[in-house]
């Protein structure tokens, strides 16, 4: 292993800085025994080779591939092969990369770049042993060590010491001694929790003689709420949480902040890392979502609220262009933070170094072209839904009051024998559900014959969906036909007549109706609809932010009682897919920013036709879809069961005006009443962005990436090609997420486990066992220790994906319980601390310094969840877009995580410490040393503030001078001053206090004078740093 | 501090490729703290220390002049007499008509501005700008940019970053991660906030994944010009005794952790942002300059914004005295937007224009006299161009196709023309030049191959101008 750490430093320095003083000198240095060609030749080709020789065809030279064994093995037209096995002096990429000669060297002269006499050796080793070939390593499944001594060990952190402590013995070093308990406790509370421990916590574990104080603490700071806000924000930086989409005007991503809640809930809950994963991809479409015991409602299908964190324009001059710059965002976003991939990288062309071709891209591509951006309401779970089924069962109950079930006629009609007959079956559940069946076929809408014909895209006149889906609780996802229609006073009036509507259910209900995708093949869209504070929105790829200029004419307000034409303008959009939304809710602005929405209770939307048309002519309705009625007992049958036609319902309600239905008979008022009650409780004013399931569309590949050359196939949905294994058969319906969502939660798949469980690492020790977190790639580096790798996967898997448990065994390692003081060797041999010899001093992140001050100055509001306090405004934060209102200085005490995230507006405090612009995956965050973080320690408000409070919280407890000092240290840095530290204090005061003016006889207990103190601590480098 | 670093990092490189043994100078960088993410992922750096070819530079620092929402080429810098003989023609029967952001396509629209020829070179401008047509031989004008985008965000985003989307390090960034700054004082990159932030935001000036040592320090011209920069201590000995005491606590750490180059970075951090609650006020005082030299960039101009953009010129130049790097001016708020004319044209590029005008020639002509213009490259350039035909009735569309920019100073041959449109100035015809062309000619002044400034992320050798721009040799001296 100790090679291995050579050969690190060569490939980074080596061949740049000292190879053209040394090229002809040979490598004399020690080799691996063995030479392993993920570990040692793969990156040497890769970063030499692979650009020119590698998987994109569009950049390779002379035909060669040298990624492939095959290919970089075979005979070339000179009869050499490029690499040899067994014989290196043989090989012609040997001749090339030691070759002076222009025309020959390899790389080119050009690239001004030679590989190291230690390269050379390596490469020449591995011929002489076989030149064996593997699989790349993040692609082969891990592995359990092959070990005697491992086995036996008896727990998972004693194992994990083990191969920590191998790779050590490997490279010479050997271990830092036992961090203090002071240090200790300080390191897993803010690691943990992201907080401070109290002194109270502090004196307890520092006194506790319990051997099992240690294991204790990690499972009190583990079921600490605070643990999964500490580790939500984590996971937030994977995902570029915003709640603010950027460009101009910074519009909002509509209850973003109800997914960062969902987030805390799901790491406090130790949700299983795979049902996370498949909750993100697909937490709309799994047939068990997980229920929140609490209130009954869905918690997964707030995982998709991911998707919808990009940042989005309003009038882009190309509306495909938008599409694919924020589809390009999801694709990267997605692979990265679940696999490990840039899969973003074949956009234009095959990844140059990586196995994904760009039909990985767009593939993805295609899964989100099908899938639909939604609002979806926020409170309506299993008692919502419990409430529908009331209503439908009593709207049942209506009908078999009316047509009976026990072969009595009841109150009206004289039944026909057969009514009897059919009555012994049972009611189908669907009474009420039109069935679906006459949906239009895509290619019908796309190729219309006569240019001057209108397009019919549905007609709810036919009594059916027209294959549109519904969402949320609007529409109920049935047409109205037959739906009993009652007075104010109670008394059905009639049945409805074959349309859709938003009310069925009742007025105000949240959701939408949605068509199957079209092709717009004409210059206006009709939509014959009424209602009350609604929408029709025409989604046209995909794009939601519609407005002026442009796209104006893509929506229409919605809000008269009686049935009109609405007309949509589609000049703009023209041979763009689209659908049609209608929506119970409508466009408003809050603090003068619009792309909000409202659903009043009051708001409906009903709908009968929608046609494409030509010219200015508005088309008369298409004539009326034909049906037939037989007679009025199978017209009574049909109804009941939730078939009848329309011609039918038109029959019964001829019955009902001539007064055959002897109402009296019947306690329709009281039933209605009923419904009535019902449907206000399912009225609800929250609701989120987050996706709904379109139907599947493919993508062509874009050569080069450009929109405009597209490849005549589409590319299937499919799962990435290196991986294909793990996932299930696409289906051709819907959008592929869920096989998607499958593939990747697949316990084989070899990277999701090592992905994360690397994440989890990096999180504690600060940097990856694989330190490129999110790319685990050919560009990314190899582990450090890839048993260690291998180990943890397996074990977080076998764990059932435990994130806590995960946790758990990593910090009650002896490895993260070392100090960070180092050893000579330590400092001598591994400067970066590669091998863990001791634990990294780590400065901790804006969010922890922020929520430190407001610990330790007592203002801190632990309250969790809820909606974000916005950021304190200063005269630097400025730009279209800026928020009307301030908030407070010290954000009420809230913990960082909640504060706002605006995209175009970002926390100045969070960003100075470092917090990444949410743009793509971040999984790891820089840590800068910038004049801008000293000057916001020594003169930011925050800062002076909480000096303030912290003085006063100081001063409101009596005690003497020395405790208080102490009681500063506890606080601020978890342990007690020394003689020394005292006396500083002291001193400071004194001098501080002679410049105020104070005498000495109050000094001690001088406000302004114990700010100052508080301020100085702040800004000492213990304060922000974890030490010791 | 981490420009001290930066800056001896650029005597390191010249220094190793005159074959001084690298690797312990390498270490030391890497103790320093700064850039610790390009060490960390291995090849950026290095790369970029083999590559850097050390050209000689020509310029030292920049002066990026953002004409924010995009001047009317053909009213400014590009004369079409055509437009004036088709005036309130119909454009779709002239030429074919691409897809605006507004979609209100009017008639031909004349110039409301006469052009006049200037200097020895005989350039040509409108009268929009009667003061820098009198430094027409100090500059080259560009009249064949071109940009990808025709939004202003996503425009603004592109000449900042060479990136058309949120994330990307701008190119002052670019150019400290490159060259860092020559004072060791003052952060390398500064903003000087006229009163426009333009659409995109702040975002346009940060560091994207480069460490956030890159990102630009914004002045505003309030009481605090630097965010922070003010002690809020009424008497200074107050806060001296404060970090004495948090110095001496951080000295007995480093004692205790026994080495810790990050610790003991960020102490030394506290020495320079101390520093800067000086240098940064002494910058911006400017009661020393001589009337004559105010009196030069307008300062006593009747419109307010006039003065007060010379105030950010002059600023400017004290900044390049200072050895900053990169420097970019906002706009001044005018009151009628920046210079994004979709309606009223004639009035708001009037306003705009009177604002800039005095104060950018006089900071042309300050520069000169003080020698410091061969050495300072100016760039005035707004992120895309203006229809020729109107939207609506009187004002100009946005045209990504066309538009005008100029450079002066260091490297740069006067007046010269570079590149041609069409008949109506809304396409280019001659030598297209791209937004990443102009990164790469700033790059090449300033000493730097474009192609060899790089930095690892998301798996990639990520450059400035991504993976295009050619110097525009033609305008160089």
């Amino acid at each position: 292993m100790r090679h291995y750490y050579l050969y690190i430093m060569f490939i980074f320095i080596g061949s740049t800085f000292l190879f053209n003083a040394c090229q002809q000198e040979t490598y004399t240095g020690p080799l691996p025994e063995k030479i392993d060609f993920n570990f040692h030749i793969r990156p040497i080709l890769s970063d030499n080779c692979f650009l020119c020789h590698g998987p994109d065809v569009s950049s390779r030279e002379a035909d060669l591939r040298l990624d492939l064994e095959a290919t970089a093995k075979a005979v070339l037209d000179n009869g050499r092969r490029p690499i040899h096995a067994g014989n290196w002096s043989e090989s012609e990429m040997m001749r090339r990369v030691t070759s002076d000669d222009p025309d020959l060297q390899m790389p080119p002269p050009e690239m001004n770049k030679r590989l190291s006499p230690k390269e050379l050796a390596l490469l020449e080793k591995w011929m002489e042993q076989g030149a064996n070939w593997k699989k790349y390593w993040a692609f082969i499944p891990p592995v359990s060590p092959e070990d005697k001594t491992f086995a036996p060990l008896p727990n998972t952190s004693q194992k994990i010491d083990y191969l920590v402590d191998k790779a050590l013995t490997a490279n010479d070093l050997s271990q830092s001694k036992k961090a203090e308990k002071a240090a200790l406790i300080r390191r897993l509370s803010y690691l943990l929790t992201g907080l401070p421990p109290t002194s109270i916590e502090i004196n307890e574990f520092v006194e506790s003689e319990n051997p099992d104080a240690y294991e204790l603490l990690v499972d009190q700071l583990l079921a600490s709420p605070h643990f999964g806000e500490r580790w939500a924000r984590h996971w937030m930086d994977l995902v570029r949480f915003a709640e603010y989409k950027g460009h101009e005007f910074d519009y909002p991503i509509i209850g973003a902040w109800q997914y960062r809640d969902y987030l805390i809930r799901a790491f406090n809950q130790d949700v299983p890392y795979d049902q996370l994963v498949k909750e993100h991809l697909a937490g709309d479409l799994l047939d068990h979502p997980r229920i929140n015991p609490d209130n009954g409602l869905n918690e997964s299908i707030h995982g998709t609220q991911f998707y919808t964190f990009s940042e989005n324009k309003h009038s882009p001059v190309s509306i495909k262009q938008e599409e694919a710059d924020v589809f390009d965002n999801m694709i990267d976003v997605t692979t990265k933070t679940f696999q490990g991939l840039t899969v973003a990288c074949a956009r234009c062309h095959d990844h140059k170094f990586d196995a994904i071709p760009t039909t990985d891209y767009y593939s993805l591509y295609g899964i989100f072209e099908s899938t639909r951006f939604a609002l979806l309401p926020s409170n309506t779970g299993l008692d919502a839904f419990a409430k529908v089924d009331s209503i439908e069962a009593i709207k049942r109950k209506m009908r078999e009051l009316i047509v009976g079930n026990k072969g009595e006629t009841l109150s009206l009609y004289t039944p026909s024998p057969n009514i009897d007959a059919v009555e012994r079956t049972s009611i189908p559940t669907t009474v009420g559900r039109s069935s679906e069946s006459s949906g239009i076929p895509q290619k019908i809408l796309t190729n219309a014959t006569s240019a001057n014909k209108p397009t019919i895209i549905a007609d709810f006149r036919n009594g059916t969906l027209n294959s549109w889906t519904s969402n949320g609780l609007a529409f109920n996802n049935q047409n109205a036909l037959g739906e009993p229609i009652f007075n104010k006073n109670g008394k059905l009036v009639r049945l409805e007549e074959a349309k859709v509507s938003s009310r069925i259910l009742g007025t105000g209900m949240q959701g939408a109706l949605r068509s199957p995708t079209f092709i717009i093949n004409r210059e206006k869209l009709l939509v014959r609809a009424a209602g009350e504070g609604a929408m029709i929105r025409l989604i046209v790829d995909n794009f939601q932010l519609i407005q002026a200029p442009i796209y104006g004419s893509l929506e229409k307000i919605v809000h008269e009682g009686e049935f009109k034409d609405y007309v949509l303008d589609l000049s703009m959009v023209q041979g763009e897919k689209a659908y049609i939304e209608l929506l119970p809710g409508k466009k408003t602005s809050k603090d003068g920013k619009g792309h909000y929405y409202e659903f009043e209770a009051t708001a409906w939307i009903e709908a009968t036709y929608a046609l494409l048309f030509n010219g200015e002519q508005i088309p008369p309705a298409p004539p009326l879809p034909s049906f037939t009625f037989t007679n009025k007992s199978d017209a009574y049958l049909h109804w009941r069961n939730g078939i009848a036609n329309p011609a039918e319902i038109a029959a019964l309600n001829q019955d009902i005006r001539q007064g055959k239905w002897r109402q009296n008979t019947i306690p329709f008022h009281q039933l209605n009443q009923k419904i009535q009650t019902l449907a206000q409780n399912l009225y609800d004013t929250t609701f989120f962005q987050a996706v709904t399931e379109g139907d599947a569309q493919l993508s062509p590949v874009f050569i080069r990436g450009n929109r405009t050359t597209l490849s005549e196939t589409k590319v299937p949905h499919q799962f990435f090609d290196a991986l294909k294994d793990y996932s299930p058969t696409f289906s051709a319906k819907g959008s592929g997420r869920k096989e998607l969502a499958e593939g990747i939660a697949n316990p084989k798949n070899p990277l999701t486990a090592r992905v994360m469980v690397n994440r989890i690492w990096h999180h504690l020790f600060g940097k990856g066992i694989v330190e490129t977190v999110d790319n685990f790639g050919l560009q990314g580096k190899i582990p450090t220790h890839p048993e260690l790798l291998d180990y943890l996967a397996l074990q977080f898997i076998e764990a059932d994906w435990s994130i806590k448990k995960l946790i758990k065994n990593i910090v009650l390692t002896e490895a993260f319980q070392r100090s960070t003081i180092p050893t000579k060797s330590a400092l001598q041999q591994d400067p970066q601390n590669l091998y863990l010899s001791h634990f990294p001093v780590r400065r901790l992140e804006g969010e922890a310094i922020r929520d430190a001050l407001l610990a330790v100055s007592g203002d801190l509001d632990k309250t969790l969840y809820g909606e974000p306090f916005e950021i304190y405004l200063t005269d630097f934060i400025k730009g279209r877009g800026r928020p009307r209102n301030s908030g407070a200085l010290n954000g009420n005490g809230r913990r960082s995580i909640y504060q706002t995230i605006r995209r175009n507006f970002l926390p100045p405090f969070m960003l100075t410490f470092d917090m990444p612009a949410p743009f793509s995956t971040f999984g790891k965050r820089n840590t800068s040393n910038v004049p801008a973080q000293s000057l916001t320690m020594m003169n930011d408000p925050l800062v002076q503030q909480q000096a303030e409070v912290w003085a006063t919280t100081i001063l409101e407890k009596q005690a003497s001078f020395e405790e208080r000092i102490e009681s500063v240290y506890l606080t601020a840095f978890a342990r007690k001053p020394v003689d020394k530290e005292l006396a500083d204090a002291q001193d400071f005061f004194k001098e501080q206090a002679e410049i105020y003016e104070i005498s000495a006889s109050n000094l001690f207990e001088d406000k302004q004078v114990w700010a100052d103190y508080c301020h100085a601590v702040f800004m000492m480098k213990e304060f922000i740093f974890l030490t010791g | 501090m981490q420009n001290k670093n930066q800056y001896s990092r650029r005597q390191f490189l010249s220094l190793s490729k005159n074959g001084f043994g690298g690797l312990a100078l390498f270490s030391l960088l890497g103790a320093a703290g700064c850039g610790e993410q390009t060490l960390t992922n291995g090849l950026g750096f290095s790369d970029f220390g083999r590559k850097l070819p050390m050209y000689p530079a020509k310029a030292k620092s920049i002066i990026f002049l953002y004409m924010d929402g995009g001047i009317s080429q053909v009213d400014s810098f590009d004369p079409k007499p055509r437009l004036a003989k088709e005036n309130g023609l119909n454009p779709y029967e002239k030429f074919k008509v691409d897809a605006t952001q507004f979609n209100n396509i009017g008639k031909i629209l004349k110039s409301p501005w006469d052009f006049k020829q200037y200097g020895n070179s005989g350039m040509w401008m409108s009268d929009l700008f009667p003061h820098i047509a009198t430094c027409v031989d100090d500059i080259a004008m560009v009249r064949s940019m071109v940009s990808d985008f025709p939004e202003h965000t996503n425009a603004n985003y592109f000449l900042h970053t060479g990136h058309g989307l949120q994330g990307r390090p701008s190119m002052g960034a670019w150019m400290n991660y490159g060259l860092g700054s020559d004072n060791d004082d003052l952060p390398g990159y500064m903003v000087l906030d006229g009163g426009l932030i333009p659409p995109g935001g702040l975002d346009n000036f940060k560091s994207g994944f480069l460490p956030a040592s890159y990102q630009a320090s914004i002045l505003s011209a309030g009481a605090t010009p630097l965010a922070n920069v003010n002690p809020m201590e009424k008497n200074p000995a107050l806060q001296a005794r404060k970090l004495r005491l948090a110095k001496k606590m951080d000295a007995s750490l480093l004692g205790k952790l026994g080495h810790e180059d990050q610790v003991n970075a960020a102490i030394k951090n506290y020495e320079l942002a101390f520093r800067m609650q000086t240098s940064v006020p002494e910058l911006t005082e400017i009661k020393g300059e001589s009337d004559l030299t105010k009196r030069l960039y307008g300062f006593d101009s009747d419109d307010k914004h006039t003065s007060s953009y010379a105030a950010q010129c002059l600023l400017a130049r004290r900044m390049v005295e200072r050895g900053v790097r990169f420097i970019e001016l906002t706009c001044p708020n005018v009151g009628v937007d920046r210079w994004d004319q979709h309606n009223n044209l004639k009035d708001g590029h009037m306003r705009n224009a009177h604002a800039v005008d005095q104060p950018v020639a006089g900071l042309l002509k300050d520069l000169k006299q003080r020698g410091l213009l061969d050495s300072t490259l100016v760039v005035f350039a707004g992120e895309f161009g203006r229809t020729p035909f109107a939207q609506g009735k009187d004002g100009r569309d946005h045209n990504p196709s066309a538009f005008s920019i100029w450079l002066a100073g260091a490297g740069i041959k006067g007046g010269t023309v570079y590149g041609e449109t069409d008949d109506y100035g809304y396409r280019v015809v001659d030598k297209p030049t791209t937004i990443h062309d102009l990164h790469a000619t700033m790059l090449h002044l300033m000493g730097v191959q474009h192609e060899h400034l790089t930095y690892r992320f998301s798996g990639r050798d990520i450059r400035l101008t991504d993976v295009h721009g050619e110097v525009i040799a033609g305008i160089l001296a």
